[in-house]
């Protein structure tokens, strides 16, 4: 049976044309009609329509009628390309046997592409090389395929040269498939032994878990075990996705579909986890995913103080569709009740927040973003700082992430991206042609210093040739020092940083800059000033509101004066009281202006 | 029962670049239907009204209606409403629609106090604003009503117009101070959305005029057009409190007494109709576009001229929007009214809505935007050009959403 299973990924860096690929799959094997189909319909959320990009790992089955006559069942994970999603993509390829590695044609490699095709290979997934956008009159085909020998060392003689745009090479992509993926390996007989790859909560349904099957079989009835957790469930439906939800009788060895099964609560499952029978339990889990650690964190407040029990349930629920982020509770004096979150990258960061604002109706404030550091207390304890104003006033060692960082870039641009590695303390640990034109340079580099506009700035001087990626390496010392923020002589926690030693004094003098443009008269002066220490290295004021509109109060109107004063009040509901003072949101993001 | 009433007379010769009253350009057939409606409308609601203390007759420019329809309305008024001894009866008038005939026959039918729209005597801001007359007309129209005999007269002025400067906001109140006016009202110049004015403005701070296109601009404003002379925007804060500072200390130092916000009065002459307004009193609207506050509803007549016509044919009443005074929005009225009155809020009375105010405004007094002196609190020199963000601040402060 399981014979005729294909399970694949497709993987690109982004916009390669992954989804746009998806969509003529779809389309060829008539999985939706013409009335059903869009562009990119696998994109399903309101965010990723938007953005047009996508963010979530979505799987689909398709049914397909091969040349050989027989029918193949396929099941299609479209990922995200984005470095910050990276981890969507590890899970889908442990539960594929091969992969689509899309190129575009007029791009050539790219970092993620690099990125991910090394993910399939470490799964021993066999990958088809996709030529995308050939339609383009700037498309390399050739060259193309050489950078994907060079780089990646995968043979493109067979290479399938296709556009997505004008539905060409689609058919050659499904006999591809057919002919040089494996069909899964598994035994219905065996004990169940599932993958569980995503989760969601669904209002009516509760939590539903999507799975891949190794070995066994799964339908409504039986009894199944979370093997890391040892919860036990009963299994209300199976069924697959095609692309809409569909009860099917069961999931055999080899496929891949979703799992309801009366979970309640969003901490029973965990993504990695593996299903297996009560009774005959599989002697031992699937492999599972190698733990991720978020690298950003940032504090969310409920703009509405009690809405804290909402953000949590909110974020309790959102963990399941994402365990890449994680959070934990938090206070701040000024900020009050909070969490404080960690995230894969800054996209990451952005996306979980709206997300949150959006699905759960929330209004969120969030502070500015920093990495994690590893403090040697002088007891010698060692603590990881994930929010600055944790920082203690005395320890040993401080230490900041440092990150492997690969750029590809087209020759014409590389001089200038040296120098940009060099001002942001790097040093150069390869640098490599890929094919004749593009070259592969590695710097290592402190993490904070390519969070903020190291990517936009990359993307300026290549215009817009240029790509990286960066994984982590480890904790090394640096000189850091706390740069703190007062308000009328108070110290706002929410806005302390850690910074290099280096730049403090710049940054202090920017970043009170930045809050004097940001932050409104009132009938207060408002006194900005930085301080490392206990030294004063910046100063700025907002002077006190001297006016405001002495609106004309006559003929009786008065109504129209209340309504013109409830407005006023109503925008400053939008921000937060500090003992006299008003701050806006965007003071509490104004370190991510400064450059 | 409203002692007050107000009646509203849309019309003008020719709008106003700032103007967001509601007023329609003046034509004769329709200022006479409109008079016929508005008596319609004070018959059908003459026993709403006690024992009228004040008439208002606000506009729009009410000086613009023709002799006889002031004679209609007053006979209307007369035969219809009850008045207390020595009522207020005041009438808008703008330079360019008086002359000696008219104001004597509104003194003849009972009129007892003008209030003179010239706004500016300097030519240049009279055109910025888009005003029909000059300095010199405002001057000739002042004089008539001065030479009258008449001694209750306002003069209603303006600052904080685009072009203005310290100087000439002194020269203005100094030739105001030439006819001995026993009230004053000083107006901070609003920009209102939607006006002529407003959008000149805004598109000025995004395109800043070419010199070229100044120049030009000039010659079209000295055809007498109206318009603008420079490059036009709102001249900034510090100079508009210089001239509302000024204008206080002026004043002040020729003997008139700064009663409200926006006005000055030598005493015995405050404007006994406002000061209701100030002091949350009920009143009556008549007019298109008119307000009443009755039985703790404040309504508003219909602004379409027309409608309201037809309707007063119909023998109904015009159609208005009507707003409850909840006890919340009731204690919000009491605080903001109150405070512009320069005497303040009476501690008495808001202990009888329940508040507390000595507690609750403490800080506001440490830091000298509020004060208290006997039974009241009021705003300060310093709180006075912020009382918007003062009175927000107690709202919070009270817990009033
Ligand atoms: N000209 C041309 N454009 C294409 C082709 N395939 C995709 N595109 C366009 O490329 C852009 C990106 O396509 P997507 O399918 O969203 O790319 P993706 O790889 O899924 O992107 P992410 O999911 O964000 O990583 C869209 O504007 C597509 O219309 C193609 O064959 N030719
Ligand atoms: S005179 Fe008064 S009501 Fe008439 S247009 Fe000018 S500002 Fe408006
Ligand atoms: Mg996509």
């Amino acid at each position: 049976m399981s014979k005729n299973i294909r399970n694949f990924s497709i993987i690109a860096h982004i916009d390669h044309g992954k989804s746009t690929i998806a969509d003529r799959l779809l389309e060829y094997t008539g999985a939706l009609s013409a009335r059903e189909m869009q562009a990119q319909v696998l994109d399903s959320m309101d965010l990723e329509r938007e953005r047009g990009i996508t963010i979530k790992a979505h799987s689909v089955r398709l049914l397909y009628k091969a040349d050989d006559r027989k029918e193949y069942i396929l099941n299609l994970i479209d990922t995200p390309g984005h470095v910050d999603f990276s981890y969507e993509v590890s899970r889908s390829i442990a539960s594929c046997e091969g992969a689509l590695l899309v190129v575009d044609a007029s791009q050539g490699v790219e970092a993620q592409t690099l990125a991910n095709a090394y993910l399939a290979v470490e799964h021993d997934l066999e990958m088809i090389p996709v030529i995308n956008k050939i339609d383009l009159p700037a498309a390399e085909p050739e060259k193309t395929k050489e950078q994907i020998e060079d780089a990646i060392g995968l043979d493109c003689s067979e290479a399938i040269l296709a556009s997505a745009k004008e539905g060409i090479g689609t058919k050659e992509i499904l006999e591809a498939i057919v002919e040089k993926i494996p069909p899964p390996t598994g035994e219905d007989d065996k004990p169940l032994k599932a993958l569980l790859f995503d989760s969601w909560f669904d209002n009516y349904q509760g939590v539903i878990v999507l799975v891949r099957v190794f070995d066994g079989t799964v339908r409504a009835g039986k009894k199944i075990k979370m093997m890391a957790t040892g919860n036990i469930f009963e299994v209300a439906q199976v069924g697959i996705f095609s692309p809409k939800m569909q009860p099917s009788e069961k999931l055999s060895s080899g496929e891949v579909g979703y799992v309801i099964a009366g979970i309640k609560s969003v901490t029973d499952t965990r993504i990695g986890d593996t299903i297996t029978d009560v009774d005959i339990p599989a002697q031992e889990p699937c492999p599972g995913y190698k733990d991720i650690k978020p690298m950003v964190f940032c504090g969310l407040y409920p703009t509405i103080p009690h809405e804290y029990d909402n953000l949590r349930d909110a974020l309790n629920k959102l963990r399941l569709n994402d365990s890449s982020f994680n959070y934990e509770p938090e206070t701040s004096f000024a900020l009050g009740f909070g969490f404080r979150c960690g995230f894969l990258g800054l996209l990451h960061m952005e996306i979980i927040k709206e997300r949150l604002e959006r699905e759960f109706d929330l209004s969120l404030l969030s502070t500015a973003p920093t990495v994690v550091y590893r403090v040697t207390k002088t007891g010698g304890e060692v603590i990881h700082i994930e929010n600055p104003a944790l920082l203690p006033d005395k320890y040993e060692i401080i230490e900041e992430p440092f990150v492997l960082v690969t750029i590809f870039v087209p020759k014409d641009f590389i001089g200038p991206i040296l120098d940009l590695c060099q001002e942001k303390r790097g040093v150069q640990k390869n640098f490599i042609f890929i094919g004749k034109d593009k070259i592969k340079v590695e710097y290592e580099l402190p993490l904070n210093e390519i969070l903020w506009d190291f990517y936009d700035r990359l993307k300026s001087i290549s215009k817009g040739y240029a790509s990286m990626d960066y994984e982590f390496l480890g904790f090394r010392e640096s000189d850091l020092v706390k740069l703190n923020i007062l308000i009328n002589g108070e110290i706002v926690d929410a806005l302390s940083l850690i910074v290099h030693k280096e730049k403090s004094y710049y940054k202090g003098r920017e970043l009170t800059e930045k809050l004097r443009g940001i932050i409104p008269r009132q009938m207060y002066e408002v006194v900005i000033q930085a301080t490392i220490g206990s030294k004063i290295i910046a100063r700025e004021s907002v002077r006190a509101m001297r006016k405001d509109v002495l609106a004309k109060c006559y003929g009786g109107d008065i109504t129209r004066k209340r309504k013109l004063l409830e407005k006023q009040k109503e925008g400053k509901k939008r921000m937060k009281q500090i003992g006299r003072i008003e701050l806006p949101q965007e003071a509490f993001l104004a370190v991510l202006k400064v450059k | 029962m409203p002692d007050f009433l107000y009646v509203h007379i849309p019309f003008c010769i020719k709008k106003c670049l700032y103007c967001d009253f509601l007023s329609v350009t003046y034509n004769e057939s329709l200022a006479k239907a409109y008079t016929d409606a508005l008596c319609k409308e004070l018959i059908l609601k003459k026993d709403i009204a006690g024992q009228l203390k004040t008439v208002y007759i606000g506009g729009g420019t009410p000086s613009i209606l023709p002799e006889e329809c002031f004679g209609q309305l007053f006979k209307c008024l007369k035969n219809n409403f009850k008045f207390s001894d020595l009522p207020e009866m005041t009438v808008e008038a703008n330079p360019g629609t008086v002359d000696k005939s008219k104001i004597g026959a509104m003194f003849s039918i009972g009129v007892n106090r003008l209030s003179i729209g010239v706004q500016s005597f300097n030519d240049d801001e009279l055109r910025t604003l888009g005003r029909i007359h000059t300095s010199k007309e405002a001057e000739d129209a002042v004089r008539i009503i001065k030479n009258s005999g008449i001694d209750n007269f306002s003069v209603d002025l303006i600052y904080g117009i685009p072009g203005q400067t310290l100087d000439s906001w002194r020269d203005t109140l100094s030739k105001a101070m030439e006819f001995s006016p026993n009230h004053i009202s000083s107006y901070e110049l609003t920009l209102e959305k939607g006006t002529p004015l407003y959008e000149m403005i805004k598109s000025e701070e995004t395109n800043p005029p070419s010199p070229a296109s100044v120049a030009s601009r000039c010659d079209f404003a000295k055809g007498g057009m109206g318009g603008f002379l420079a490059n036009i925007k709102m001249p900034d804060e510090e100079l508009i409190l210089e001239m509302y500072g000024y204008a206080i200390d002026h004043l002040r130092g020729k003997g008139y007494e700064h009663y409200e916000i926006s006005n000055f009065a030598r005493h015995g002459f405050r404007c006994i109709h406002n000061l209701n307004y100030w002091d949350g009193g009920e009143y009556v609207g008549a007019g298109a576009g008119a307000h009443s506050f009755i039985r703790g509803f404040r309504l508003k007549n219909t602004d379409d001229i027309r409608r309201y016509i037809k309707d007063l044919n119909k023998g109904i009443t015009p159609e208005a929007e009507s707003t409850e005074i909840k006890r919340d929005d009731a204690i919000k009225e009491f605080i903001f009214l109150n405070l512009r009155k320069t005497e303040g809020i009476s501690l008495a009375k808001a202990e009888e809505f329940g508040l507390n105010l000595p507690g609750v405004c403490r800080e506001l007094i440490e830091d000298g935007h509020l004060e208290m002196e006997g039974d009241y609190l009021r705003l300060t020199r310093k709180g006075i050009p912020i009382s918007n963000t003062i009175i927000i601040s107690l709202f919070e402060r009270l817990g009033l959403d």
